[in-house]
């Protein structure tokens, strides 16, 4: 990365609450200035489609390492955080070993300087003794060595007994619990999203209400918890339905001291795809079915879309995507979760959960900014202010993203960084490309911070 | 890649075919490389299905009940759940069309030692698989072996998705009594959540015109309303019931689905007796229907249960039929799929 002269750009900064024309110099790969343009300079710069934003922070990421190593490793899976514009990315602890105890922290900050790779690693520590919901984990120095959360992710947390000590507890650490809401009561082998897909497809079906209940239970320990106990906090991780977003805003209402995120996927994709559907849920069409629209663009079943949480119907994307929007929704979160193939190129029901996220976010969430479904600063603080908010860290100075808005590009196996090549957009042209990642370095003389490409297509 | 894509456009004209001629070198219409569902036939492709068993039924009539359509070509039955009709069925029906075939069932394979599916049909496809019939226990695995296999697959039942040839020959069963089952009144009784059959027969019988009525127990037809509602596709609606009596009354046909003991393990049903007294096809249920009613079964059957033996066995039951004719369309599906398998 060398010279970079981007002189009309449209600036968004959602820490200053700003957003408009501005232009910024790169030399030798360093990010020199960025200024914000007025008067006459600024005409005409919103419709260039390039945008310049903080540096994306991805709440919920898993790169597998260690363990796994043949889904992702952290070197590769940071190259992939920085090719889709995240600067800093937050791993879960089901790796294997859990991420119960400081060792593996130790082990995994080790795979981070190895990789020699500039993007901030953050991690969540497991809240009980191997996700195993039994026991608490060492969730005291686990955050003396820096984790920024607690959460059983994967395994949500059944017991509420459980749940509401792990808030007690972490109180007063300073640090959230992120809890993946599933009343696995209803979730037993389920499949799909319950409703007109999964019931065609015979696809055992995956009740809105299993997430809901695992919700108002969470909700209600919450509502008790905060009362006793100072500096209480709940995040509600990769919600998908409209009755979920729809507590939330009530429980924000009322005071309660909870966050959530949405994923990309959820807000972009429908069940309708498992059909061979391919539309976006913004899209005409969307909420229909091949059977009755003739909406079919390919054969049903792919299992890149089995994901956990289900894929939901277009009414509950679009109230994911209202609430990033209306701000209930705090964040944007990949829940990337590479897997090798052979995981992947099974029967449907025997295919691992998740899909490959951190480099096709951009243009997903981008395409609902263009279909009108939230406004550009709302995606992008969800992307940036909103998670640094949840995870407890400033803002990273000098992290910055250039995104070319109207560049077309076509997801192909090696056209992602990540060793996960389980996405349902593989083979499909997008729009909207992260250019250029910064991060923040303190310059040459030692008194500020400039930022150096990282990534650059 | 798919038949649903391939197959939309409705032939103009049905063409018998002769099958006493290879597959293939007659222009009949069909244009299905595979069948691993029912949804995309249109009503010439169902007439066309039926029609090709009519020539199958007069080929099992013959002294010598074979014909040489597909001699040479090898038909590989690989199963991956417990069966026993639909596979002799099918192996039944290959060999009466001179087909070399080849029996694989999923338990004596190495695909007890963990074998992928990917890799067993690219495994079978190397010993000279040409036509694959399968059957396993996960919905839509067939559209996976249909992208990885170079011939023609044929799906014998996937999960509760769907069971094509099952679907035909009940199809068949009823026109060949009822001569149309457009405007009558069948009845799907049982067990409709878990029922890759009841899947399959939304399909035909509503594209055939029938006035379709499903019934059990709400728990068993959870997520068929909504569906009833819609339509099975455009302007296809079919019923939604949980009282056996408004389903009944006056019906043409009652299809009784077999009922499961996990149903009880996972809180669907109370008992088996309880279901027996509510909803099981009785001598009296039965006298509610019109009379001469066919009563029909896909089997294997839990006589006592769902259906009472001396309904299962009696005057108006068509289910020996139902067997018979099932050779005669896997016959026909087999010759018709030959007719563009890539070979």
């Amino acid at each position: 990365v060398t010279d970079l002269d981007l002189s009309r750009v449209w600036l968004v900064d959602p820490a200053a609450g700003r957003e408009g024309p501005g232009e910024l110099v790169v030399r030798d790969g360093i990010l020199e200035a960025v200024t914000w343009l007025e008067g006459a300079d600024a005409s005409g710069i919103d419709d260039t489609g390039v945008v310049v934003a903080p540096g994306f922070i991805d709440l919920h990421a898993h790169l597998r390492e260690p363990g796994n190593e043949d889904a992702e490793t952290i070197a590769t899976g940071l190259a992939a955080a920085a090719h889709g514009g995240f600067t800093t990315v937050c791993v879960m602890p089901n790796t294997t070993p859990t991420l119960d105890e400081p060792g593996v922290l130790a082990a995994i900050r080790g795979a981070v300087a190895a990789s020699g790779s500039a993007v901030e690693l953050l991690a969540h520590g497991a809240v009980t003794v191997g996700r195993a919901g039994e026991t608490l984990a060492a969730l005291g120095e686990l955050a003396d060595a820096g984790v920024v959360g607690f959460s059983d992710d994967g395994a949500p947390i059944r017991s509420a007994a459980i749940l509401r000590n792990a808030l007690a507890y972490a109180a007063p650490l300073g640090l959230p619990i992120v809890d993946h809401p599933e009343d696995a009561t209803q979730t037993d082998g389920a499949e799909a999203n319950e409703g007109l897909v999964a019931t065609i497809l015979g696809l055992r079906g995956w009740p809105a209400a299993a997430e809901e209940t695992a919700v108002a239970r969470d909700l209600a320990i919450l509502g008790e918890v905060c009362r006793d106990v100072p500096g209480v906090r709940l995040h509600l991780t990769h919600l998908s339905t409209a009755g979920s977003i729809d507590q939330v805003r009530r429980a924000k209402a009322a005071g309660l001291p909870v966050t959530c995120d949405v994923t990309p996927h959820h807000l972009a994709l429908t069940d309708a795809w498992i059909a061979g559907a391919r539309r976006f849920a913004w899209e005409a069409g969307a909420d229909g079915d091949r059977w009755h629209d003739d909406a079919i663009d390919t054969r049903p079943y792919d299992s890149s879309l089995r994901v956990n949480p289900p894929l939901r119907d277009r009414a509950d994307a679009m109230a994911c995507l209202a609430a990033v929007a209306d701000e209930t929704v705090d964040a944007i979160a990949t829940d990337h979760a590479p897997h090798a193939s052979v995981r992947k190129d099974v029967e449907f029901d025997q295919a691992a959960f998740g899909i490959s996220g951190l480099e096709t976010a951009v243009p997903l969430v981008l395409g609902g900014v263009r279909a009108g479904w939230a406004p550009l600063e709302s995606v992008i603080a969800a992307l940036t202010t909103g998670p640094a908010r949840i995870l407890g860290i400033p803002m990273p100075q000098g992290d910055r993203v250039v995104i070319d808005t109207e560049a077309e590009w076509v997801v192909t196996p090696e056209s992602l960084f990540s060793l996960g090549k389980n996405t349902p957009l593989m083979g499909r042209s997008l729009r909207g490309r992260v250019d250029v990642a910064t991060v923040g370095r303190p310059d040459r003389e030692g008194g500020g911070r400039v930022a150096e490409a990282i990534s650059r297509r | 890649v798919t038949d649903v894509i391939e197959g939309r456009a409705d032939t103009a004209e049905v063409v018998v075919p002769s099958v006493d001629v290879e597959p293939g070198t007659q222009a009949v219409g069909w244009r299905h490389r595979h069948l691993l569902d029912v949804d995309g036939l249109s009503n010439a492709d169902l007439d066309l299905v039926m029609r090709t068993a009519d020539a199958m039924r007069e080929v099992l009539a013959r002294p010598i009940a074979k014909v040489p359509a597909l001699r040479g070509r090898n038909v590989t039955i690989l199963f991956y759940e417990a069966s026993t009709r639909t596979r002799v069925s099918f192996e039944v029906a290959a060999k009466n069309l001179s087909a070399d075939v080849v029996n694989i069932a999923a338990s004596t394979s190495s695909v007890a030692k963990g074998e992928s599916l990917v890799d067993t049909v690219r495994t079978v496809e190397a010993l000279g698989a040409q036509m694959l019939v399968m059957r396993h226990s996960v919905s839509g695995a067939p559209y996976l072996a249909a992208e990885v296999f170079g011939g023609s697959v044929l799906n014998g039942g996937d999960g509760w998705h769907a069971h094509p040839t099952q679907a035909l020959l009940d199809l068949y069963t009823m026109r060949s009594r009822l001569g149309s089952v457009e405007g009558r009144k069948i009845v799907i009784l049982g067990d409709v959540l878990h029922s890759r059959v009841a899947r399959s027969n939304i399909w035909t019988l509503t594209a055939a015109g029938a006035d379709l009525w499903l019934c059990g127990p709400a728990t068993l037809l959870r997520g068929f309303e909504a569906w009833a509602g819609k339509g099975a596709a455009a302007g296809r609606r079919f019923h939604v019931t949980s009282s056996i009596e408004d389903a009944l009354r006056d019906a043409d046909v009652v299809m009784a689905l077999r009922i499961q003991r996990e149903r009880m393990a996972s809180g669907l049903l109370p008992s088996l007796r309880e279901y027996a007294a509510r909803y099981g096809l009785t001598a009296a249920r039965l006298a509610t229907a019109k009379p001469g009613a066919l009563v029909m079964h896909p089997g294997p059957m839990n006589e006592g249960v769902e259906i009472a033996p001396d309904v299962a066995a009696g005057a108006q039951s068509v289910i020996t039929d139902q067997v018979t004719n099932g050779v005669a369309i896997r016959m026909a599906l087999l010759y018709l799929l030959a007719g563009v398998s890539p070979t």
